[in-house]
């Protein structure tokens, strides 16, 4: 054997050693960024939504099964929060229009959840819902008063919340969509709303079937 | 000269002790342009430990010094993927192969493959890799999304910008030994 076909060969085991770390490293070419990963893996698992108990803007409080029988669109946001989270709402109200009027409240609930419960009281969440055209009834803002039940909630939805050194928090943002046995069924991109509403009218029309 | 080697060594050691660790993960351009960096270079060291012990092995199958060089760029790459820094901060079985993966498999093959490389090819792997940090350095910066969930978006402009600086010292670099003829110093 020539010496120069050996470094080639070595050369074609490295390379193939390099296809297969980046095949397993990114489940396939499929997830380059953690949050990719994170997403597929929920469509996976499609976890369900824990048993908590939530106060919302009217400081009503009731555990999550209150909306047990409808699909429920979720987000989770601060109300302190000046970039994403106001984008993010904004987003939700142009998916809540964009909804057929006759399955608002009847099969589908909005609901924005704050894991800020220390300063989101329902007096602030009041009034944050009006800033985005909430009615505070068919899309209502709610707080998780008790930690552990947040915290609970956030792992199983892979919601990663880093507080920072100026009472912000660094957060992940998407559309989940959790259906009327609660789990969680889809987590959306949050930018693209159109995608978004065609995709929860689709499901709303076929009638609960996926 | 095995000096050098115990020398990689204890600075892999040090590199692994959990506060020495934590510390360099704790901010995104350390852990990237810090951490891994210094994984390499111990990896360089201890490479020396290798050649000795297996001189057949590396002057047959990395004659030239492409395929090493290979690897080393393989490796790079794969540590520059947003996700696999992510994963090394979560997950014990990454953090490991991390640890393992940039000496041994980077630095190593580094250090033998350098010195048999033509100048083509020391060139081609400069360019290679400012065309790679320019890229990595936009998407940092640029990219309108949180790359790492790990890491604040502050942290990932001021590592797209560690990516520039970089890429830039590069270019100079490529500058610089185009009007320079290294082989009268040599």
């Amino acid at each position: 054997m020539f010496p120069k076909n050996k470094t080639a060969l070595s050369s074609l085991v490295v390379l193939v050693f390099g296809v297969i770390l980046f095949y397993i490293g990114t489940d396939g070419f499929q997830a380059f960024t953690a949050e990719t990963a994170r997403v597929n893996q929920l469509m996976d698992e499609k976890p369900k939504f824990p048993d908590v108990t939530l106060e919302d803007n009217n400081g009503k409080t009731y555990s999550f099964t209150e909306f047990e029988g409808k699909y429920v669109f979720i987000t989770f946001l601060y109300t302190s929060c000046g970039t994403v989270c106001p984008e993010l709402e904004v987003n939700m109200s142009e998916v809540y229009k964009r909804i057929p009027e006759k399955y608002i409240g009847q099969d589908i609930q909005f609901l924005s959840i704050s894991f800020d419960p220390k300063r989101d009281t329902p007096k602030t969440l009041e009034t944050y819902r009006k800033a985005f055209g909430s009615d505070g009834e068919t899309w209502r803002m709610a707080r998780i008063p008790k930690q552990m039940e947040l915290e609970s909630l956030l792992d199983r939805f892979g919601v990663i919340v880093i507080p920072d050194e100026y009472g912000n928090f660094a957060h992940n943002s998407a559309f989940y969509l959790v259906n009327p046995k609660g789990q969680l069924v889809e987590v959306m991109d949050y930018t693209l709303i159109e995608e978004a509403a065609e995709r929860i009218t689709e499901i709303l029309e076929s009638g609960g079937e996926e | 000269m095995m000096k050098s080697s115990v020398y990689g060594l204890l600075l892999l050691l040090v590199l692994m002790l959990p506060p020495a660790a934590d510390f360099l993960e704790s901010i995104m351009i350390t852990h990237m342009h810090m951490q891994m960096p210094l994984l390499v270079i111990s990896g360089i060291f201890m490479a020396k430990f290798f050649q000795n012990r297996f001189t057949g092995f590396f002057s047959k199958w990395n004659e030239n010094g492409v395929p090493g060089i290979l690897l080393f760029s393989i490796i790079l790459v794969y540590w520059s993927l947003p996700r696999t820094m992510d994963e090394a901060l979560t997950l014990t079985s990454v953090e490991v192969f991390k640890f393992i993966s940039l000496p041994f498999l980077g630095g190593v093959p580094l250090r033998d493959s350098w010195p048999k490389l033509s100048s083509f090819w020391k060139h081609a792997l400069i360019i290679f890799f400012t065309i790679l940090f320019l890229a990595l350095g936009w998407l940092y910066i640029w990219s309108p999304v949180q790359l790492c969930n790990n890491y604040l978006v502050i942290e990932q402009i001021t590592l797209g910008w560690g990516f520039i600086s970089t890429a830039f010292a590069m270019v100079i670099y490529l500058i610089y030994s185009y009007f320079m003829d290294f082989s009268k110093y040599e």
